[in-house]
């Protein structure tokens, strides 16, 4: 039960940009277009389910002074992994997510993660906690980036759904910095709302 | 009440005045009226539509905003919404489509003005910022759009300087068709790129290559500072954005605003006369050569120096505070101008001066009477 709970409670109640606000820099930079965000999610959840599992298992072994230098290395270990497979099968995106690859290292969520749920929390429910997470820090980046690209390409995935006629006028600032921060803006508003009238209700 | 909240725009203490938002925004309306009416006259009945298409979406904007925050909707007829979509019109080049405006000005009111709890709360210039959000997104539109006065097309005297350089320059600008025109600033900045090559030039060891070129930019240069030049930018005959052309007209309205008592002096004198110096010291193509005279009534200053440099909002309140706020803008044009990316660096001065606005106050905030001085 409790292992369900630790799944879900990344998607929505905890989700880890929505709700805690982590992991900004990743989310701001590379949402430009849904592939981008896909790619980026799915790279950012694997580093999160290995890390989490290899945390939770040394949990006992890890010295507690220096836990963080432990941490650093084994999700240091992955995200080179990450890097390296994604150069070699699929270099386009390698190639638009750029330096945002070896970043993971310093994600937020993924340290997070690490040091508030995995060093205390069983193998199962830290792998459970990383999968939830990371399907949530996907969600919330596919949901910003669809905006941001139809917004400001005309397109979804690729894939031309508001005609030509506005991709030759697109609304330029979705894809720039200042429309991520206006987007983000808003869709944390809608998520408050949404939360102050759940609060409402009970 | 809207109509009667009381408008404090000063350090205590206060003496009682009969002021309203309410009044202020409308002499701020008809303050704006006489350049509506020499964009309409240079322009075409288009300019009007593009005023009146912003103005509406403004109040539309700001009622729907009410509505959905379920503040009391009055507050989207204090005027403020008009001026708001007012200046974002006069801010746009005539040629632009006609659903620019609209787009503009609704992020200017929903995201510039209400988002941060409506007139009084914002941070930054609305107005300037929807012209900062537009010019960010479609700035083919914006900087492609400067259509050349009607009254050009059937006056023999088509360029606003009267040498034929000008002129000559304008038609080498790429997207430059019947009617377009180069604004007087883009051609200046021209001339500081003829310059750079021109040193480029002499580098290279190619001596007359590099005379050439900076004999065509000091003929542009001495074409952009003769008299006639100056007449038509003091009456508006030239290209621009539909507000800002008509030195001549707006000074009506700020000389209104003034005898009303809206307008302090203080934020509009700081701000034109630290471009004016500048303009003089780094200007030109050296150093202390440069046109004053030419640098104030180009461009967009004088519309910004008095109707948005003096954003009640949006500006500091203490007095040192303001004139700090005018010289602090006014370097900011200048250094646009002069090494920016831009022709004119107006709008995003006076929205980086924004952003600082409540740390000047902070830092000219006047003594508390009878405080002693500490260690004085």
């Amino acid at each position: 039960m409790s292992l369900i709970k630790d799944f879900t409670k990344g998607i929505y109640r905890e989700n880890p940009v929505f709700r805690l606000v982590l992991g900004m820099c990743p989310f701001l930079a590379v949402t430009t277009s849904v592939e981008n965000a896909l790619g980026m999610g799915a790279a950012a959840t694997f580093v999160l389910i290995c890390s989490n599992f290899l945390v939770s298992l040394f949990r006992n072994i890890i010295p507690s002074k220096v836990r963080i230098p432990c941490y650093i290395v084994i999700i240091a270990t992955f995200v080179t992994l990450v890097d390296m497979v994604m150069n070699a099968y699929l270099p386009d995106l390698h190639r638009s997510l750029g330096i945002f690859i070896p970043l993971i290292v310093v994600n937020c969520i993924i340290l997070g993660r690490a040091e508030g749920f995995a060093n205390r929390h069983p193998v199962l429910n830290s792998i459970a906690d990383a999968v939830g997470m990371g399907i949530g820090f996907t969600l919330a980046m596919v949901i910003l980036a669809s905006f941001r690209e139809l917004l400001g390409n005309g397109t979804l995935l690729n894939i031309n759904v508001l005609g030509s006629a506005y991709q030759n006028q697109p609304l330029l600032i979705a894809i720039l910095a200042p429309g991520a921060f206006i987007l983000l803006s808003f869709i944390l508003g809608f998520f408050n709302i949404l939360e102050k009238r759940k609060g409402g209700r009970q | 009440m809207a109509q009667t909240r009381r408008f404090e725009l000063a350090m205590s203490p206060h003496v009682g005045a009969n002021q309203t938002t309410r009044k202020i925004m409308f002499d701020v309306v008809i303050a704006l009226l006489p350049a509506l009416a020499a964009a309409t006259w240079f322009f075409g009945p288009r300019a009007l539509l593009i005023v009146f298409l912003s103005a509406a979406t403004a109040v539309v904007a700001e009622f729907l905003c009410l509505k959905f925050m379920k503040r009391p909707v009055s507050f989207a007829l204090d005027g403020s919404a008009i001026v708001t979509g007012m200046l974002l019109a006069y801010n746009l080049p005539s040629g632009v489509p006609i659903w620019l405006p609209v787009i503009g000005t609704a992020f200017a009111i929903v995201v510039g003005k209400q988002a941060f709890g409506g007139l009084g709360h914002n941070i930054v210039n609305p107005a300037l910022l929807g012209r900062a959000f537009l010019m960010a997104s479609f700035p083919i539109l914006m900087t492609a759009g400067w259509a050349a006065p009607e009254a050009w097309n059937s006056s023999e005297d088509i360029s606003w300087g009267t040498s034929g350089i000008a002129m000559e320059e304008m038609s080498t600008i790429p997207m430059a068709d019947a009617i377009s025109g180069a604004t007087p600033l883009n051609v200046l900045k021209q001339t500081f790129d003829l310059d750079a090559s021109a040193a480029n030039a002499r580098n290279e060891g190619n001596t007359t290559e590099a005379q050439s070129l900076e004999e065509r930019a000091d003929g542009i240069r001495s074409a952009l500072s003769c008299n006639s030049t100056y007449m038509n930018l003091l009456i508006g005959r030239s290209g621009g954005c539909l507000g800002e052309t008509s030195v001549i007209l707006l000074l009506v309205g700020a000389i209104y605003l003034v005898m009303r008592g809206v307008l302090e002096l203080r934020l509009p004198v700081s701000y034109l006369g630290t471009v004016a110096v500048l303009a003089w010291v780094f200007g030109g193509s050296g150093w202390f050569n440069g046109d004053p005279l030419f640098h104030v009534l180009a461009g967009g200053v004088i519309l910004g120096g008095i109707f948005m440099v003096s954003d009640m909002v949006t500006t500091p309140v203490t007095p040192k505070g303001r004139i700090i706020f005018g010289i602090g803008a006014g370097l900011l044009t200048m250094v646009i101008r002069r090494w920016g990316g831009y022709p004119e660096g107006c709008s995003y001065s006076i929205l980086l001066m924004n952003l600082v606005t409540p740390l000047i106050d902070k830092l000219t905030l006047p003594r508390v009477f009878g405080e002693v001085k500490k260690n004085g």
